[in-house]
């Protein structure tokens, strides 16, 4: 079997327990809608890449509106949200809310419980690596998800590296789509 | 008497000897030259609001011959640990490593000078300074009147290293919490190591001391008149670079010669002489010596490419290395005569010279007679597109960045002649060279790059050393009372996230804003790398005092222990709290008291790694960007749910204050501007004024309405009477706290963790 090496080589497994390779924006969606109470998690590149002519927040936004789903605004990013007419749940830092998420008796950022499905987006990939091997590690009771066009192999689930970014705005395009879908 | 008191009594001669306990200068007080396990409630108690934070860099432990063990889940390894327990011994492991290099240059330098001048050569740092080693003071209870009490104070660091390095031994420590104790001594060691260093270096080579305004010494590959010979000299320690200095002062070349730097050896030579150069931060190392400017390169230690004799080697420089630390398997010329290594090196022979003064004469006169056969050409602009003609866009140097650059991309538009992409590839650009070294189709990435880099100069403040004890008795108050609103301390290595102007953009925001930015280091050499429209630096538009607005740079990475040295003046020149052998009690005032934020933006180096977690100990937070974050271990607390009970030193009780400050002891963020947000917040203190709370709340509030667009959602945590409220945002403010439910917080005339913990320390103690 050949090893899937992430894009960077930065975020390179050193280790033994990777992420789920899933390219199909239904089976994500899937997840998604089976999660009790998932949560996005947007950090400062998802300011500064476009993709199909649309900031990639916009993309997040698209993604939060279809299930209701709570945003953590990390970095910066609150104040885009804001301009988007989006209201985050929190504003914690990426490391703030990493450190919440591990404790399974944490409230959530809306007072309910700790997130069982926490998807990430817009992340610098050697931070990515770094807090996706917390929770890997200190939190067994969540599941992490990437939507970023590269592998993250500490996550739960993980996109494979797109060569274009058509494909990746194909992927984001049809999970939006899925998750507006009413089809479990 | 029982074995163990009678060890203990031993021991306490023993210290009392060396640190001279009869001289009544300050009561010795309860940990004088403490041993692991004598501040270890400290840490524990730091620990408890402040708990380690870990990102495993490997899922297993391959340290021993028992593994790789697997320590995923709840899997211990062979020999027991978890994967707690393993991270923390890695940062243990990098805080030895950066302790050690500070710690190795200084007992260096402290060998030569004491060589030069003896063991009784009197520390003197001018008339300013009163308080010369406030960590030596505070650490070991010995105030150093020689260079031999500085060796006093390296014996002590050095016996501390060897237990701290056991414990990394498999089959040992089996407690993440204490690997981390450990590491937060050895860290504080790092400062008095660093104190050592840098006070050996200005009383023995005569650093300007007890003075703000120093030179401005010029800055960039620009600066570098290439059509003279030039050394170029790279590391940290000026035990070379200085008898360069006078080699050519004494043959009159001053005119004739360029001396250059990189990195913090730089940094040390402007401060002996206004004449050298600083060529540039350690990111520019690779790319300066591949322009093949320098005609000989000097290496001594720290942050020197291990590749460097290679890399001289391909542009035709000639290089001495002079450090036991970095021999780069060289022939040991010290014992030669200097005509003979001056002939073999102009035959290409690169040399280990161990003797300073022989290097010295060899690396001026190698100079003199390599540059004038030697071409200095850099690429032009209109050469790249030729240079770039083999590029395949198969990404495999965007894919190896560290800096995670789109290089690919930018080589693409260079070879169609738009060079806009790859300029701004340069301005980000950590300076490793992987990418060139990754191309298949060898592509000169970093020979492109000499076409998009400029030539520009800049001027920076040489070092200035310690912070004068004038200057503490001025601002001591307002920074405890908060009407300063802070320290904020832009240390470490040029691994920016970003371009490398941030730096500049973070230091001028807070200077504007009237805190105290204080710059070490290749931080303090970027933060000058920015030109305002009138073509000014930071160190051209703001004064160099210690004071509300001033923007000084202290000097190389062992002036650090200066930063943190002011935050301990402060609690004695000003608090009048005794350092002598007073740990808990100095670092205590600064937790609650003294406004202090570091900043690591661009840190990469194990220094780093200890240097931060001694801020630590003291009680002073650490901000650090995404590659600085590396070591995968932070100290964070739980705003919301965590205890903020302290004590009140005068009222003796206890008082749950319900106000996270500081909030972290060592945090990431991934942005400049989130950066600046938390840096305002992590300088607000319990002990605050209600004015001092104000202006600090001023900053925060505002920094945090300009870079996330609304009031901070935590701004109730840190409101404690509605006198703390800003006058300029009071009705919006107090809409938000009636939304929110806000009440009324005690305030203490005293807050402080003694008391709150197991301690020898009376609490009378903090009250002064």
């Amino acid at each position: 079997m050949t090893m899937t090496l992430p894009y960077h080589r930065v975020n390179v497994l050193t280790g033994t327990k990777a992420a789920r390779i899933i390219e199909d924006a239904s089976e994500y969606a899937h997840l998604v809608k089976r999660a009790q109470r998932p949560l996005l998690v947007l950090g400062s590149w998802s300011l500064t890449t476009t993709l199909g002519g649309k900031l990639l927040i916009e993309y997040g936004v698209e993604i939060a509106k279809t299930l209701d789903i709570p945003i953590c605004a990390t970095a910066h990013t609150k104040k885009k949200l804001l301009e988007l007419g989006v209201e985050p749940a929190s504003s914690y830092d990426i490391i703030e809310i990493l450190n919440h998420l591990k404790d399974p008796a944490w409230k959530g950022v809306k007072k309910e419980g700790n997130h069982d499905l926490v998807m990430f987006l817009g992340f610098r990939t050697d931070l990515g690596e770094q807090g996706l091997s917390t929770l890997k590690h200190y939190a067994p009771h969540l599941k992490t998800m990437t939507l970023c066009k590269f592998y993250y192999p500490h996550a739960s689930y993980s996109l494979s590296n797109f060569r274009k970014d058509e494909q990746w705005k194909e992927f984001l395009d049809n999970l939006i789509t899925n998750l507006k879908s009413k089809e479990a | 008497m029982a074995v163990a008191a009678k060890k203990k009594n031993l021991r306490k001669d023993t210290v009392n000897e060396i640190i001279r306990a009869e001289d009544n200068w300050e009561p010795v007080g309860h940990t004088p030259m403490p041993e692991i396990p004598d501040l270890r409630n400290w840490d524990m108690r730091l620990m408890k609001t402040y708990k380690p934070f870990y990102a495993p860099m490997c899922d297993l432990c391959c340290f021993c011959t028992y593994g790789k063990c697997d320590l995923t889940g709840d899997k211990r390894g062979a020999c027991g640990i978890d994967i707690s327990t393993q991270q923390a011994r890695v940062v243990l492991l990098a805080c030895c490593m950066g302790m050690s290099a500070h710690g190795g240059h200084a007992r260096h330098v402290l060998h030569y000078l004491i060589e030069k001048h003896g063991r009784d050569y009197k520390i003197n740092l001018g008339d300013q300074i009163f308080v010369e080693a406030p960590h030596i003071r505070t650490v070991l209870g010995l105030k150093p009147e020689t260079l031999g009490d500085l060796e006093k104070a390296m014996d002590y660091v050095e016996s501390q290293l060897i237990h701290a390095i056991s414990s990394l031994h498999t089959g040992q420590e089996g407690s993440a919490l204490d690997y981390e104790s450990k590491a937060l001594h050895i860290s504080m060691l790092d400062h008095v190591a660093m104190e050592v260093g840098d006070i050996a270096q200005i009383v023995g080579f005569g650093y300007p001391t007890s003075v703000a305004d120093t030179p401005l010494v010029d800055m960039g590959w620009g600066s570098i008149d290439k059509t003279k010979p030039t050394i170029l000299l790279v590391g940290h320690n000026p035990v070379t670079a200085v008898p360069i200095v006078d080699y050519i002062n004494e043959h009159g070349l001053q005119d004739k010669v360029e001396v250059g730097g990189i990195c913090c050896t730089a940094l040390e030579v402007t401060r002996y002489t206004d004449r050298a150069k600083i060529v540039g931060p350690l990111s520019r190392q690779l790319y300066f010596i591949r322009t093949g400017f320098a005609d000989v390169i000097v290496t001594d230690e720290q942050c020197i490419r291990t590749d460097i004799a290679i890399e001289a080697a391909k542009v035709g420089t000639a290089l001495i290395a002079t450090t036991d630390k970095a021999c780069y398997g060289l022939e040991d010329y010290s014992k030669r005569e200097t005509d003979e290594i001056v002939k073999d090196m102009l035959d290409g022979k690169q040399t280990l010279i161990f003797d300073p003064d022989k290097a010295a004469e060899a690396a001026v006169r190698v100079a003199l007679e390599l540059a004038p056969k030697r071409k200095k050409e850099l690429v032009t602009p209109e050469q790249v597109p030729d240079l770039a003609k083999d590029h395949r866009l198969c990404n495999m140097c965007s894919q190896v960045c560290p800096n995670l650059l789109p290089v690919g991309d930018a080589i693409e538009a260079a070879k169609n002649g738009n060079l806009q992409p790859l300029t701004e590839v340069f301005n980000k650009c950590i300076g490793c060279g992987k990418c060139e070294q990754e191309c298949p189709r060898h592509v000169p990435i970093f020979k492109m790059m000499q076409a998009v880099a400029g030539s520009e100069t800049w001027k920076v403040r040489a070092g200035r050393g310690p912070i004068m004890d004038v200057e503490i008795r001025k601002v001591g108050a307002p920074i405890v009372l908060g009407t300063i609103p802070g320290i904020i301390a832009i240390v470490g290595c040029s691994n920016f996230p970003e371009e490398i102007s941030e730096v500049a953009d973070i230091a001028e925001e807070f200077a504007k804003r009237k805190y105290i930015v204080v710059l070490t280091g290749c931080s303090a050499m970027a933060a000058g790398m920015k030109k305002d429209k009138e073509g000014k630096t930071i160190y051209e538009k703001y004064p160099p005092n210690f004071d509300a607005g001033g923007v000084l740079n202290i000097g190389s990475c062992v002036a650090n222990s200066h930063i943190t040295g002011a935050a301990m003046k402060v609690a004695n020149i000003f608090a009048t709290l005794p350092l002598r052998g007073n740990y808990e009690v100095i670092a205590d005032y600064i937790l609650n008291r003294v406004g202090a934020c570091g900043l690591a933006w661009g840190a990469y180096s194990q220094k780093a790694a200890s240097i931060a977690t001694g801020c630590n100990r003291l009680g002073i937070p650490v901000v650090l960007g995404p590659h600085s974050a590396k070591y995968r271990r932070l100290y964070m607390s739980r705003k919301e749910e965590d205890d903020w009970t302290v004590m009140d030193g005068r009222e003796k009780k206890l008082v749950d204050t319900q106000e996270p400050s500081p909030e972290h002891l060592i945090t990431v963020v991934e942005s400049k501007e989130r950066a600046m947000v938390t840096m305002a917040k992590l300088c607000i203190r319990k002990n605050d004024t209600a004015q001092g709370r104000q202006i600090k709340l001023t900053h925060y509030i505002g920094l945090h309405k300009q870079h996330l667009g609304t009031l901070p959602d935590d701004l109730h945590l840190y409101v404690r009477k509605a006198s703390d409220i800003p006058i300029f945002f009071k009705k919006e403010v107090m809409a938000y706290l009636e939304k929110v439910g806000w009440k009324e917080k005690p305030v203490l005339t005293l807050p402080t963790l003694i008391g709150t913990y197991p301690s020898e320390v009376p609490i009378e103690s903090v009250v002064h």
